[in-house]
């Protein structure tokens, strides 16, 4: 190791970097025509089960860099994203980490979505230190069973998404709550993790009813939902979601609870299809509310002009087309992320990769802006997490009607790891 | 240790809730029950009417309309020298252009361009593996450049073996590669394999092809599929499976590989849905990636291809004691084994009708892109729209019914033309009868069965 890197050291390059930004636009252009470009490994989900998500996230990706690049690049070099496929398989992600180490000689790799991925890739990218940027929203990255080079800035963790959610529901929908959701770990989580934080909020869970993954029907288990629930709060995944939401009807016709869900398993799915109208009238997390509302900020409006998508979230070329809009906005601020993280650390090379991470680490505030469309963020160097706003819409009339944005606060947890400690 | 478990709780957190799940939610809600019965029922109608039928009925719907008097121009081998040149370029393209598999040529070449459509074409349409096969030309080419002969004498104890074990390989790769669109990985597969079969071809002669390359006895197969033919020197057409009966058998151990087509096309169908996963203890709703489950899919295709090849052997052998024909087993075999290539070909064309859709737009996509014309996106809308989603899977099952309707007239005709009257041919027909409705209730619930991959 011939570059030794301290926090300090970092910060004070960030001044070096602020003057490379500030140069006026034409030298950084000069510069960025002569220079090689900013390598960005992006590990793709381009085929296999998250090929859905993958396409989304490459569009977002692409549209990100082409602004960046329009502005003049980051530290007046190009980015070049070289996107390569992981089949969204975990052997094929830590692969291509090596890939992009070894061979491709990219200056950072990013853009994961899918846990398992992450976590197969994550332990080789710490072997090469190779700066790797998630976009998983997964807990693994703040739980600590990672490393000092995964770090995850540009989207919020479930943990705090799930805990954020408990006092609205608890003051608006009600605080007697039944849990029905897929029993394995996914599910799980839900389960334990809510049920907790619905209790400190002084309510309590009824019954927690667990779907075997398999289940493709499930009128059998509506019987065991408690008269007296007040909320269902439900996150079954998979496709039989819909025959889940038609058979729920079926079962309560009107006179239904409140009902509160993830739309993680409507993502891409319009909420105004057959099948769906008995979704009217209930609730549902959003990372990033898919359609339009009127307090809508220019920056949400200009990250949908980039992406191309339109006020409801789907592809402006075709309406069917409905993006994963609660969560491909995390491409677009991660990729904003590095760049501001290799400006402050003067990022010239791979030499410089820890100078970077430190870099990124003594980010804490992130204000909405162009760069964060989707709203502020407080990034936590310790845990390498960042946090953020939560959304929560209403199904009105094949709407999804924004009804409530959590504070930061109410997404925040004690630390469970301290990245920082370990070193490079 | 707390953090690991920490860690440990939340490991597949985002696993489970992204595959693109409309278009199955769409099909579980649609009254597939129905529509399984009633293709079932079709396919069970055929059987029935043609044991009332008159006899000619059964040959009359394979006669052929022939057509115009068509020469066949010389220039196969010229095609033939074109498909390499290619082919090789897409090799390149493999190895040197991008590592995207959706935009590269070769994977999109391969597995969209030729794997779903060309050989959906082959079958349905028309033979085309004679002017686009990437061997015949450049052989004949070397062969008269050089002036020498093939040197050895292909072992016809071999028989069809080696192409068998060569078709098996390939639905290897296919289905449980970890990454089969890989533009680098192809393209040392099918360059290597291109040269390897090419320099086979200078060794032992064309008769390797027919009885060693898999790809082309495949396509040989299909090619007696296609409506349209050549019948008496005209140009003819006629319905699926005219060809099978009109022209000279194929050589025996090729209907082995119509089986194994069919095998190994079911197979595909089903390791992907919630039930096989069940089986080799997966949870549906969090695939572990293709490399988890290698040597599950590669014993499953295994598994699936010997029990159709035992259910389908019993079928014939039962039929023959029903029939009290002295005809031998091994004969009969030889005769019905084509019978179930419309059903293979129904397999393919259902199984890859929705990847064609939005995978036959990354080939325009990267068509337009090296033309220097618009870029145009792909979009998989259509997969969350209940209508279309009906409208393809209505498709779909058409595909799969059609086929085993084919089949089993297909299987009549030839039941006729062994065992001459017609009680004798239904009698023998009985069990592969049975068969094949069953299997149709198979397809269709591989259809509308929910998968996790």
């Amino acid at each position: 190791m011939t570059h030794h890197t301290t926090r300090r050291g970092a910060l004070g390059t960030l001044a070096a970097g602020a003057g490379a930004a500030s140069l006026p636009l034409w030298a950084r252009f000069a510069e960025a025509q002569t220079s090689e470009p900013i390598k960005i490994g992006f590990q793709q989900h381009r085929t296999g089960i998250g090929a859905a998500y993958g396409r989304w996230y490459g569009r977002t990706t692409e549209a990100a860099v082409k602004l960046i690049n329009e502005d003049g690049g980051i530290n007046g070099r190009m980015v070049e994203i070289v996107a390569e496929d992981d089949g969204t398989d975990p052997k094929r992600g830590a692969e291509l980490i090596e890939k992009f180490a070894t061979q491709l000689n990219t200056d950072v790799a990013f853009g994961t979505l899918f846990s398992h991925v992450v976590i197969g890739s994550a332990p080789r990218a710490g072997e090469l230190k190779l700066p790797y940027f998630v976009v998983s929203e997964g807990h693994h990255v703040a739980s600590g069973m990672l490393n000092r080079y995964t770090l995850q800035p540009g989207i919020t963790d479930v943990k705090s998404q799930v805990q954020s959610m408990a006092p609205y529901v608890a003051r608006k929908l009600g605080k007697k709550v039944t849990m029905i959701f897929p029993d394995f770990a996914f599910g799980h989580d839900h389960r334990d993790f809510f049920t907790a934080a619905i209790e400190a909020e002084g309510g309590e869970v009824l019954a927690q009813i667990a779907i075997p993954p398999a289940e493709t029907s499930f009128t059998k288990y509506f019987p065991k939902i408690p008269r007296d629930t007040e909320v269902l709060y439900h996150v079954m995944v998979g496709p039989a979601v819909l025959t889940f939401v038609k058979e729920l009807g079926e079962f309560f016709g009107p006179s239904r609870p409140e009902m509160f869900g993830f739309i993680d398993s409507l993502e891409a799915v319009s909420i105004s299809s057959p099948g769906l109208e008995y979704l009217e009238g209930t609730y549902f997390w959003e990372g990033n509310p898919r359609h339009a509302h009127p307090e809508q900020t220019e920056y949400d409006k200009f990250f949908r002009a980039a992406v191309g998508v339109d006020d409801r979230g789907a592809s402006i070329s075709d309406p069917s087309d409905v993006s994963t809009y609660s969560h491909m906005f995390g491409c677009w601020e991660t990729l904003y992320v590095i760049k501001a993280g290799m400006e402050a650390a003067g990022y010239r090379g791979p030499a410089d990769r820890a100078a970077l991470i430190e870099a990124v680490e003594a980010m804490t505030d992130m204000p909405a802006s162009r760069e964060h469309p989707q709203g502020a963020k407080l990034f936590n160097g310790k845990t390498h997490q960042v946090f953020g706003h939560q959304n929560i819409t209403r199904v009105e009339d094949g709407t999804l009607n924004h009804v409530h944005t959590t504070s930061i606060e109410d997404t925040l947890y004690p630390d469970e790891a301290d990245y920082t400690t370990q070193s490079f | 240790m707390r953090l690991i478990w920490a860690g440990l709780i939340w490991v597949i957190w985002a696993g489970a809730p992204r595959a693109h799940v409309a278009e199955q939610g769409f099909v579980l809600l649609l009254p597939t029950d129905v529509y399984i019965g009633a293709g079932v029922a079709s396919v069970a109608l055929t059987v029935i009417l043609l044991i009332f039928l008159p006899k000619r009925w059964g040959r009359a719907c394979f006669r052929p309309f022939t057509l115009v008097a068509l020469p066949r121009p010389p220039v196969r081998h010229l095609t033939s020298l074109l498909s390499a040149l290619g082919l090789v370029a897409l090799v390149g393209a493999g190895l040197f252009g991008t590592r995207d598999p959706l935009a590269n040529p070769l994977p999109l070449f391969v597995w969209v361009v030729w794997w779903m459509a060309a050989v959906s074409l082959q079958g349905l349409i028309w033979d085309h593996w004679r002017w686009t096969n990437p061997w015949t030309g450049p052989a004949a080419l070397l062969t008269r450049v050089t002036g020498a002969r093939a040197p050895l004498r292909y072992p016809s104890r071999l028989g069809v073996a080696p192409g068998l074990i060569g078709f098996m390989a390939f639905a290897g790769f296919l289905l449980a590669d970890p990454a089969p669109a890989d533009p680098g990985r192809l393209a040392v597969i099918v360059g290597a394999y291109w040269l390897a079969n090419l320099g086979a071809v200078l060794l032992f002669g064309p008769r390797w092809l027919l009885r060693a390359e898999a790809i082309s006895m495949l396509m040989r197969l299909y090619g007696r599929m296609a409506m349209i033919g050549r019948h008496r020197g005209r140009l003819a057409l006629g319905l699926p499976g005219w060809q099978i009966l009109v022209r000279r058998p194929l050589p025996s151990g090729l209907g082995l590989l119509a089986l194994i087509l069919l095998g190994s096309g079911s197979f595909d169908g089903l390791n992907d849905t919630f039930w096989w996963l069940t089986v080799i203890g997966i949870n549906p709703l969090e695939f572990p990636g293709r490399s988890a489950v290698i040597t599950q899919t590669l014993v499953g295709l295994l598994v699936s291809n010997a029990a159709l090849l035992l259910v389908f052997c019993a079928s014939i052998r039962l039929g023959l004691m029903l029939s009290g024909s002295g005809v031998a087993l091994r004969d009969a075999l030889r005769t019905f084994a084509p019978s179930i290539l419309p059903i293979a070909l129904g397999y393919h064309i259902a199984h890859f009708l929705t990847n064609f859709l939005v995978d036959g737009q990354f080939v325009i996509k990267a068509a337009r892109a090296a033309l220097g014309l618009e870029d145009i996106r792909v979009t998989a809308g259509f997969l969350s729209t209940p209508g279309t989603v009906k409208v393809i899977w209505l498709t779909q099952a058409g595909a799969v019914v059609t086929g085993h309707v084919i089949a089993i007239l297909v299987a009549h005709a030839l039941a006729l033309r062994l065992f001459g009257g017609t009680r004798r041919a239904v009698l023998s027909q009985a069990p592969l009868a049975i068969f094949m409705i069953a299997y149709t209730f198979f397809g269709l619930w591989l259809l509308a069965s929910p998968r996790g991959m």
